[in-house]
């Protein structure tokens, strides 16, 4: 009777053992099949070495990733362009050795973790990282980063007054910071060193305005030349010396209105002479010089808004701005068209505050002035104003109409920027013309 | 037990979250001063007008952190009750950021003279005084390190170097004030005058905070 007790019991524990065991190669299986990408066939091997295998494949794959990691850590260590690593709370977390020779970042050791604030003090790199947090895209800025030196507590000997002077306390480097939003809040920065293309820029404009300098001299005597002849010759020679005398006049002009800009560029307020000025009556005064153009092509000017308006400004200066952008919108607008020009002075409305700027609340009066021409191609935008620039295709002059220099909405600029005013360019919506925005400060001691 | 433990954990960990967000915002104000100071010596020094305008709107923007840092500080304190490091920090850090307003304010003025001495040629001084100021910035500058690094040694260096600020304007003043023939009016030497005082209030300051930062970490006052 105990034997058969015996035999059922270890049949039952065999049943239970084996029904476990299946159940058991079964998990097994399934825990294989999830890991690996393998195809069936080999599943009939035994689930043990399976498990080895896979376990084996995965730590070779976790090795190469943190090779593979590792390898471009080294690369973005030593890249050309600085990277810096920020956390939620704006804490370094990493940043490669052109990011510390950028920002001097001497104090930041490895691995450490500190607010980004205490090692840069800069307002603007902190507002970029905030700004791309904040909005969740990347963002793009430059700005002039100032390092001034501070005595190190290492120091036993300080910087005395006098080795002071010779050693400069602030240092600038012009900087580009793209940044980008990473996962868990975080934010990656690029910056771009732009102190060489800076300072190329500088040396090129030097150079550019010491040979415009140069050219000044000869060309005149040359047009005085031509003038000379032009009484003594009989055509056909004649007509040569007219072209000869033109072609001369206007590369006289080219190079005074690039030394203008130049001198409006270096020290913008010491060239202005204030005076208050009726900008209705300006504009009415520029348009009669244009007067025979605008007869010859029909175009009429039609002014809106307060005549009453009037600024505080540079009365020469402000002329050449209306006359260049009257002639431009007059050059552009068709045979019978209208050019609109709009006077709206805006006292009290305040500027919609940005977290960087503060709120403004200075009285300014906004300009437009808006052509029945075709308007900017749309890709032109954004360079009207530099110097020499050209439109492409439709606001391309014709061969015969090349009389302006390419700096005349450079100068513009320059002028409306010298007065603390602002100038913008963009198609008007209904018109389709070309629409120049100005706004000019009625103060210019309050600047927008 | 276990809750009552954490959350006054969490609690702790809040507030040291909080004690971060205010340093920072300290620390981001002593980025906009000295911007602020900087944009006033090129105004001075390199009659940058544009510079001068441009400390206007940094003023204001100083004023706002001052305000409220302030406010933070004072609700930290008595909401979260903080102890120790913690509690001197806050109060430390609202006194410093008084200081920083301080210099701020300065500097704002400084501009402000400098758009009068626009008018008359550069004094013959203009040397020491550039120096001194360069000097001034070197000292907050110092002391903005100090405070990032929470330097108890540092407010003893940064005393150092406000003593050669202090004889730089003995000597200045003694230049401005004893000169003799003075052709014109006395206008550009009254503006130095008041310029080198402010340059030194500054650094005054700047030696506070400093001070201000031994007392955070050691706890004691010098």
């Amino acid at each position: 009777m105990a034997g058969v007790e015996f035999i059922i019991g270890l049949t039952v524990g065999l049943g239970v053992c084996v029904w476990q065991h299946y159940h058991w190669k079964k998990r097994l299986k399934k825990l294989i099949k999830s890991v690996s990408n393998q195809d069936d066939r080999s599943i009939s091997m035994p689930p043990l070495y399976l498990l080895r295998r896979e376990v084996d494949k995965l730590d070779w794959e976790r090795r190469q990733a943190v090779q593979e990691r590792d390898n471009w850590q080294r690369l973005i260590d030593r890249a050309p362009i600085g990277y810096l690593l920020v956390d939620e709370e704006n804490q370094l977390l990493w940043c490669n050795q052109q990011a510390r020779t950028l920002l001097k970042l001497d104090r930041w050791r490895w691995g450490e973790v500190r607010l980004l604030l205490e090692l840069v003090r800069s307002y603007e790199l902190d507002l970029l990282i905030e700004r791309t947090r904040k909005s969740q895209q990347s963002q793009e800025k430059e700005w002039v980063f100032y390092f001034t030196r501070h005595a190190s507590a290492q120091d036993e000997d300080f910087p005395s007054f006098d080795n002071q002077v010779s050693s400069k306390t602030v240092q600038a480097i012009a900087l580009c910071g793209h940044s980008f939003p990473l996962p868990g809040r975080q934010v990656g920065v690029f910056l771009i060193n732009r102190q060489p293309i800076v300072e190329l820029s500088r040396s090129r404009d030097r150079t550019v305005s010491d040979l415009s300098h140069e050219l000044k001299t000869p060309l005149t005597s040359i047009s005085l030349v031509a003038e000379n002849l032009l009484d003594r010759l009989q055509n056909p020679e004649r007509r040569w010396v007219e072209q000869m005398l033109k072609e001369t006049n206007r590369l006289t002009n080219l190079v005074q209105e690039w030394l203008e800009l130049t001198r409006l560029e270096a020290d913008p307020t010491k060239v202005l002479k204030y005076e208050s000025i009726n900008v209705h009556e300006i504009i009415d005064s520029v348009w009669q010089t244009l007067e025979p153009i605008a007869k010859k092509k029909q175009v009429t000017l039609t002014q809106i808004g307060d005549y009453s308006i009037s600024i505080d400004g540079d009365k020469s200066r402000l002329i050449q701005v209306f006359l260049n952008l009257l002639d431009n919108a007059l050059k552009h607008s068709p045979v019978e068209g209208e050019i609109v020009v709009s006077l709206d002075s805006d006292c009290c409305k305040l500027e919609e505050s940005r977290e960087d700027e503060v709120s403004s609340i200075e009285p300014q009066v906004i300009i437009d002035i808006v052509d029945s021409g075709t308007g900017f191609v749309s890709s032109d935008i954004p360079h009207v104003f530099e110097r020499l620039y050209r439109g492409e295709r439709s606001r391309n002059r014709k061969a015969s109409d090349l009389s302006g220099s390419g700096l005349g909405l450079a100068i513009v600029q320059e002028i409306i920027q010298a007065h603390g005013g602002f100038i913008e360019a963009k198609n008007h919506p209904d018109l389709g013309g070309a629409w120049l925005r100005v706004k000019l400060p009625c103060d210019p001691k309050n600047p927008i | 037990m276990t809750l009552f433990s954490q959350t006054s954990n969490s609690e702790r960990t809040q507030l040291k979250r909080s004690v971060k967000q205010v340093q920072q915002d300290v620390l981001r104000m002593g980025t906009l001063v000295e911007q602020s100071f900087r944009l006033s010596h090129q105004c001075l020094f390199v009659r940058d007008i544009q510079a001068g305008e441009n400390v206007i709107y940094l003023e204001k923007r100083i004023d706002r952190y001052y305000r409220q840092i302030e406010l933070d500080c004072a609700t930290l304190m008595t909401l979260q009750s903080p102890v120790a490091q913690d509690l001197r920090l806050l109060s430390a850090l609202m006194q410093l950021v008084r200081d920083l307003e301080r210099i701020g304010d300065y500097a704002q003025d400084i501009t402000e003279m400098a758009l009068k001495l626009v008018h008359y040629p550069p004094h013959s001084c203009m040397d020491r005084v550039e120096a001194m100021s360069e000097y001034a910035q070197l000292m907050l500058a110092t002391s903005l390190v100090a405070l990032a690094d929470l330097d108890a040694k540092a407010g003893e260096n940064i005393k150092k170097l406000d003593d050669t600020v202090d004889d730089a304007y003995e000597y200045l003043y003694d230049l401005l004030a004893h000169q003799r023939d003075v052709p014109g009016v006395v206008e550009p030497i009254l503006l130095l005058g008041l310029i080198i005082r402010h340059l030194e209030r500054m650094a005054d300051h700047a030696t506070n905070i400093g001070q201000r930062v031994s007392y955070i970490v050691t706890g004691r006052r010098k």
